[in-house]
């Protein structure tokens, strides 16, 4: 009797496992999702930080976007070209053009000491706040320096130090955060082609008189860069770098050195201090 | 007649009096685990639901048609965890195919319906109440399935409104959670011993 009741309860389990099993199985047979192992494939070359900067909620649906269209390769910010080329090995494709990593640079240079202030804020301590207050700054284009971008960046890659916002190019990634954050829009991505990227370190479109009188550094509209090199343009009353033909020479060289206030700078990993503020520019020797 | 109306009692005793969450204190874990935002809680909910349902059903049948004829109750507890788990990678997999995005908001909570308390404590209710017709079993388990969904929504609707109010510091996270699911318990005790 003991025995019987031994042998029905393994019996009862093994019966209810052998159904279960089956079930599972046909299940399984039928359900079954084909995964794409390239698709697990490039979301290893990611950077898998989940920046977005793609368009897409993550990495993982850019992987899954990239292997159906393959079009979408280089639009990793962070990864930039390395990234790229892993897709394209992955997906056995060949890629022409990498394109460049883009990193944020900012469009002013003007610190605390620079700049001139009408009045002293004590409001909410957020650059889009501040921007709604008219005349505190002069400038109504420079930076705030209440670091809106610093609080978005995920990174811990940009910083404001005295009263700029400057990007620490080792930690920044690309993801363009910042540049959507900043409510004067000075950040702009741009192509580091080069370790180091000249820029026109000012966003201003007021009148070079004006631009004088409110910043040491600014930019006054004077066009000697344009004459020297035609590597810079002219956008209303601010000059602004060609970075889809971006290629320093000699030229740009006399022409950051030329540049009345300095606001020509290089911008990157290794770059070289900007001349300091209100320092003339070195006398041409006469030929 | 008389039947719909045990259902519906026995529904309604199910979803608001002998509520999983609120008197027995079963499936806690995915309770204030899935309660931070109402859209995952009602997924979470969702999820539940079914799988309680099935499982309730599933092992009603074999309580009754194999267990209690061959004299082996002493078998329930890992029969029922097996017809659980085994239900629970159904779900899965059929939401795999099917509902790929749903499957991707799940992500580890839908596994772990596995080893939620809830659906065996449901299980074994069944067995304890000695429930003896199938429609209301399938009713109770149902039942218990929507109770959960409500005790989580409505967790979560507070969770939601909570992050705007002035938590005191030593009370944020975890705490305030606690306390809230303590007072709601106690909310729904004043239901006790309106229904049988």
């Amino acid at each position: 009797m003991e025995f019987l009741s031994v042998f029905l309860a393994g019996a009862t389990m093994l019966g209810l496992g052998m159904v279960f099993a089956v079930v599972l199985l046909i299940a399984s047979i039928k359900l079954k999702v084909e995964v794409d192992p390239k698709v697990e494939q490039v979301q290893e070359t990611l950077p898998n930080v989940d920046c977005g900067a793609c368009g897409f909620a993550g990495c993982a649906s850019y992987a899954k976007a990239v292997v159906a269209d393959p079009k979408l390769i280089g639009a990793c910010a962070p990864g930039g070209s390395n990234t790229s080329e892993k897709i394209a090995l992955v997906l056995n494709l060949q890629v022409s053009e990498g394109g460049a990593p883009s990193r944020p640079i900012i469009h002013c240079r003007a610190t605390s000491k620079d700049k001139t202030f009408y009045a002293s804020y004590d409001g909410i301590p957020t650059c889009t706040a501040t921007n709604a207050q008219p005349n505190v700054q002069a400038c109504k284009f420079g930076c705030m320096g209440y670091g809106d971008c610093t609080t978005a960046c995920k990174f811990d890659a940009l910083h404001i130090i005295d009263g700029l916002a400057v990007v620490d190019y080792d930690k920044c990634t690309g993801c363009t955060a910042c540049a959507k954050a900043c409510p004067r829009n000075l950040i702009e991505m741009v192509p580091f082609t080069h370790e180091n990227m000249m820029v026109v370190a000012c966003s201003s479109q007021e009148s070079g008189k004006d631009t004088r009188q409110m910043c040491k550094v600014g930019c006054i509209a004077c066009k000697l860069c344009t004459k020297k090199s035609d590597q810079f343009t002219m956008n209303g009353n601010n000059a602004r770098t060609d970075y889809e033909n971006y290629s320093p020479n000699e030229g740009t060289e006399t022409a950051i050195d030329k540049c009345p206030t300095g606001v020509i700078v290089y911008r990157g990993k290794t770059a070289p201090p900007p001349r300091p503020a209100g320092q003339k520019p070195k006398p041409t020797a006469k030929a | 007649m008389d039947t719909l109306q045990t259902l519906i009692i026995g529904f309604l005793s199910v979803v608001i009096v002998n509520n999983l969450v609120f008197t027995k204190f079963l499936g806690i874990c995915p309770y204030l685990g899935v309660s931070g935002r109402i859209d995952m809680a009602f997924g979470m909910g969702c999820a539940v639901t079914f799988v309680v349902t099935l499982a309730g059903t599933l092992t009603w049948l074999i309580d009754h048609l194999i267990l209690q004829k061959v004299g082996l109750e002493v078998l329930m507890y890992v029969c029922f965890i097996l017809v659980i788990a085994g239900a629970v990678q159904l779900v899965e997999m059929y939401v795999k195919k099917f509902f790929p995005p749903l499957y991707e908001s799940f992500g580890i909570f839908l596994p772990l319906i596995t080893t939620n308390c809830a659906i065996l404590g449901l299980c074994l209710f069944l067995n304890l109440w000695e429930i003896d017709s199938f429609i209301e079993a399938v009713v109770l388990s149902f039942g218990a399935g929507i109770g959960f969904t409500m005790a989580i929504c409505i967790m979560a609707g507070i969770r939601e409104n909570l992050r705007l109010a002035d938590v005191p510091d030593a009370l944020q996270g975890a705490p305030i959670t606690l306390i809230t699911a303590g007072i709601l318990s106690m909310a729904f005790m004043g239901f006790a011993g309106m229904i049988g």
